[in-house]
């Protein structure tokens, strides 16, 4: 999915932790690791000895990944977006981190703010899928992926990427608003019914299992919903172009992101710089 | 069978129970139904008065938003339609639904009654007060209840002719409720339109039938009985009962046409047998007025000067127009299929607003040259009983007498065409929206509609027809705040 992928990495992350990661991405066709930590101006860690990346390096290099160590300064997730675009990477993989609510609320959190600025697809880790500490990572038919689609152009992007989780359960789920009277709701269900069967049909070849699902209501609390409802190990989606109007207000995807318990994979709007 | 038959006309069940509760309650305890609404009033007027004012402002704006954007060129049919009706007999339709009882009750007493009772940083019986008094007559028969009705005819047309919905307040729900509409919750907003209806007519029969007696009594001297003024009731109500049960609609039709040209002789009359160029100065300065003020007027509570004077007219008007919106909505949306947005919401802010400005120019102006430079003394005495003073105004005026009896007619006729139109388009509103209505149901909402009048008028006389309006307007103007949403939800999609 991603050939060369960049992990954000902070003071007092574990080797270990970052091994499982280191495999899983492997797992997923990644060959290369950018590790790249950002040096906050205000950070009790900012003058460290430095030894602490070289071992969390040495940690991914022995899962047989190549890796570079790279460090930056500023604005956490601005760093991170612009170092994604300055290495080249295909993706960036980000755990997130428990935080309170209020916590979230005064500080803001990294992975929202990364989710909206970059331009390179992101994978955020969140409590599923649960890492193995025994090195068996889950395997591809266990894993549960939903593909939350509005059949636009920003989630068709998504789908040459999808290919990754390849071997995995396909959930389609597209929700959208009612339309404005009966005939026209079944117009619309029966159009959206063919288009997410066009879909369906080009995924199965490459997932053990494909379904698929409509509903009607708000996009962040039914995707929520579903992913709860089957347990979903990954929620993926494509990120669109925000009206002036809804910016302030938080897009879908950082709204999934807050209160999502699986993964998030968000491929930003197209007009970001690489293809895969 | 029996519960097929509750589902169908699940509608009509609930709200002529929900009212057969309200009479039974007021001829068995009047005192407490009078108590209650009267704590529910105030508990909406304490907490809710503001949302009055921004609603119906918004509603304009929303309106007029509605008119100029891109979505002013939807047509209320199919793009192909040709307006059902010719442009000038529509404005003429238009020009009629802006007629009524109201406009006969409030033309010459509300301005002298602002003018007597002013707010308080105003002094009262003073130039100043006369052309606030105009201004706020204007205010509230201006383009705001236009508004209100545009709003509700806007998403019937819509829901109805272009998306092939019934006509009911419920279908244009559906963008929120989907197949709920048919169920409870479809049910509820219906039956809160039907709620809304009968309680705004039963306040303006009210309202026709102290007037009416007041006339009476003013022309014949009889008894100022409250008995009377039922009696009144009870005839109106035989009469426009007889007509919608007979199937006299044509007749309905001419003599509501006929009614109309009356309206319009006996205005006439006022103008050219009274002081025409004082009268035209007043429409010019009042207009000035308006239009300069009617941003600040919109969302005036007057909030420091003890925010009476606003609850007590301005609240109040835009609650009984609330309650009268599912029937005149209806009625203007019928008469509507295959107008643009834009030529509908234009037209129909403007024709009506500016029929009715030019009656209270004539009725309130002239009242107010009498007051202010004949010393005539109408309005003290209007300020004590309201419903008496068309009757003391047109005293002054040759051939008085007969003046008298063309304004009783008048009244007679708009009360029995308005209680007829009422019946019909409660039927359609308990009967899935359909144009053919079951006799039975023409009985029950005619005597319902009396009943209320009644009821309300006993328990506690104008003020009690004040208050259901207000009361009854509330969840109704909630429900329209979403039709607003609905509507947009509706014209995104095309």
């Amino acid at each position: 999915m991603f050939k060369k992928t960049l992990i954000p990495v902070a003071y007092g992350e574990r080797p270990g932790e970052l091994g499982r990661i280191g495999k899983f991405l492997e797992d997923l066709g990644s060959r290369s690791i950018c590790l790249f930590h950002v040096d906050e101006p205000a950070s009790l860690f900012r003058g460290a000895d430095p030894s602490w990346l070289t071992r969390l390096a040495g940690a991914l290099g022995e899962t047989g990944l190549a890796v570079e160590v790279r460090r930056g300064d500023g604005h956490i997730a601005s760093a991170i977006a612009e170092a994604a675009l300055l290495e080249e990477v295909d993706g960036i993989f980000m755990k997130t981190k428990r935080r309170w609510h209020i916590e979230t609320v005064l500080l803001g959190s990294v992975s929202r703010d990364l989710l909206r600025l970059s331009d390179v697809p992101v994978f955020i880790q969140k409590a599923r899928p649960r890492l193995s500490s025994d090195g068996n990572e889950p395997g591809r038919e266990d894993m549960k992926i939903l593909y939350a689609t509005d059949l636009d152009e920003a989630s068709t992007r998504l789908l040459p990427y999808m290919m990754g989780f390849q071997g995995a359960w396909c959930h389609i789920l597209h929700v959208r608003g009612r339309r404005a009277d009966p005939a026209a709701e079944r117009q619309r269900g029966k159009v959206v019914d063919e288009e997410m069967h066009r879909t369906a049909e080009d995924l199965r070849p490459y997932f053990d299992r494909v379904t698929t699902e409509q509903r009607i209501g708000n996009p962040a609390t039914q995707v929520l919903h579903v992913s709860e409802q089957i347990g979903a190990d990954v929620i993926a989606l494509g990120r669109r172009r925000r009206a002036f109007f809804s910016a302030p207000l938080g897009a879908t995807a950082e709204r999934i992101v807050t209160g999502s318990k699986a993964s998030i994979f968000l491929v930003p709007h197209p007009g970001g710089p690489r293809d895969p | 069978m029996i519960r097929e038959y509750l589902r169908r006309d699940a509608v009509f069940l609930l709200s002529s129970g929900l009212i057969l509760i309200f009479i039974l309650a007021g001829i068995a305890r009047p005192d407490l139904l009078d108590a209650t609404s009267s704590a529910v009033h105030a508990m909406i007027l304490d907490n809710f008065s503001w949302l009055y004012l921004i609603s119906v402002f918004f509603f304009l704006v929303f309106a007029l938003a509605l008119a100029l954007s891109r979505y002013g060129s939807i047509k209320l049919g199919h793009d192909a339609e040709k307006p059902q009706y010719g442009f000038f007999g529509w404005v003429a339709m238009l020009f009629a639904a802006g007629m009524g009882i109201g406009l006969l009750f409030w033309g010459v007493s509300e301005p002298l009654v602002h003018y007597l009772q002013p707010p308080p940083f105003i002094a009262a019986a003073s130039p100043d007060a006369a052309a606030f008094a105009m201004r706020y007559a204007f205010f509230h028969w201006g383009v705001h209840p236009w508004a209100i009705y545009a709003i509700v005819s806007l998403s019937i047309a819509y829901f109805s002719f272009r998306r092939g919905m019934p006509a009911l307040i419920s279908s244009c729900f559906y963008p929120v409720l989907g197949d709920r509409i048919y169920g409870l919750a479809g049910n509820l907003v219906d039956v809160l339109a039907v709620f809304a209806t009968v309680f705004g007519t039963a306040t303006s029969l009210g309202f026709g039938a102290l007037q009416i007696h007041s006339g009476l009594s003013h022309l014949y001297g009889i008894s100022s009985a409250i008995s009377v003024t039922i009696g009144i009731i009870i005839i109106a109500t035989a009469l426009f009962m007889a007509s919608a049960i007979l199937g006299v609609e044509k007749g309905i039709q001419v003599l509501s046409k006929f009614n109309i040209a009356l309206a319009v002789v006996l205005l006439l009359l006022i103008l050219v047998l009274g002081s025409a160029p004082y009268v035209l100065n007043v429409f010019t300065s009042a207009l000035g007025g308006y239009i300069n003020n009617v941003i600040d007027m919109s969302l005036q509570s007057y909030p420091f000067a003890g925010f009476e004077w606003s609850r007590d007219w301005t609240v109040f008007y835009w609650a009984w127009w609330i309650s009268w919106a599912p029937f005149v909505g209806l009625f203007i949306a019928r008469i509507s299929r295959g107008r643009t947005i834009r030529e509908f919401v234009l037209t129909v802010l403007t024709v009506p607003s500016l029929f009715t400005f030019i009656w209270f120019s004539v009725f309130g102006g002239s009242a107010l040259h009498l007051e202010l430079e004949q010393g005539a003394d109408i309005a003290a005495v209007a300020g004590e009983d309201i419903s008496l003073a068309l009757f003391l105004f047109l005293e002054h005026y040759p051939f008085a007498g007969v003046l008298s009896l063309v304004a009783i007619s008048l009244l007679i006729i708009f009360f029995v065409t308005s209680a007829d139109s009422a019946t019909v388009v409660l039927g359609s509103l308990t009967s899935g929206g359909g144009l053919f209505v079951p006799n039975y149901k023409k009985v029950v909402w005619g005597l319902s509609l009396s009943a209320v009048a009644i009821v309300l008028l006993v328990t506690g006389g104008l003020a009690s027809l004040q208050v259901m309006a207000i009361t009854v307007a509330f969840p109704f103007m909630l429900v329209m705040l979403i039709l607003c949403y609905t509507l947009v939800i509706g014209l995104s999609q095309e």
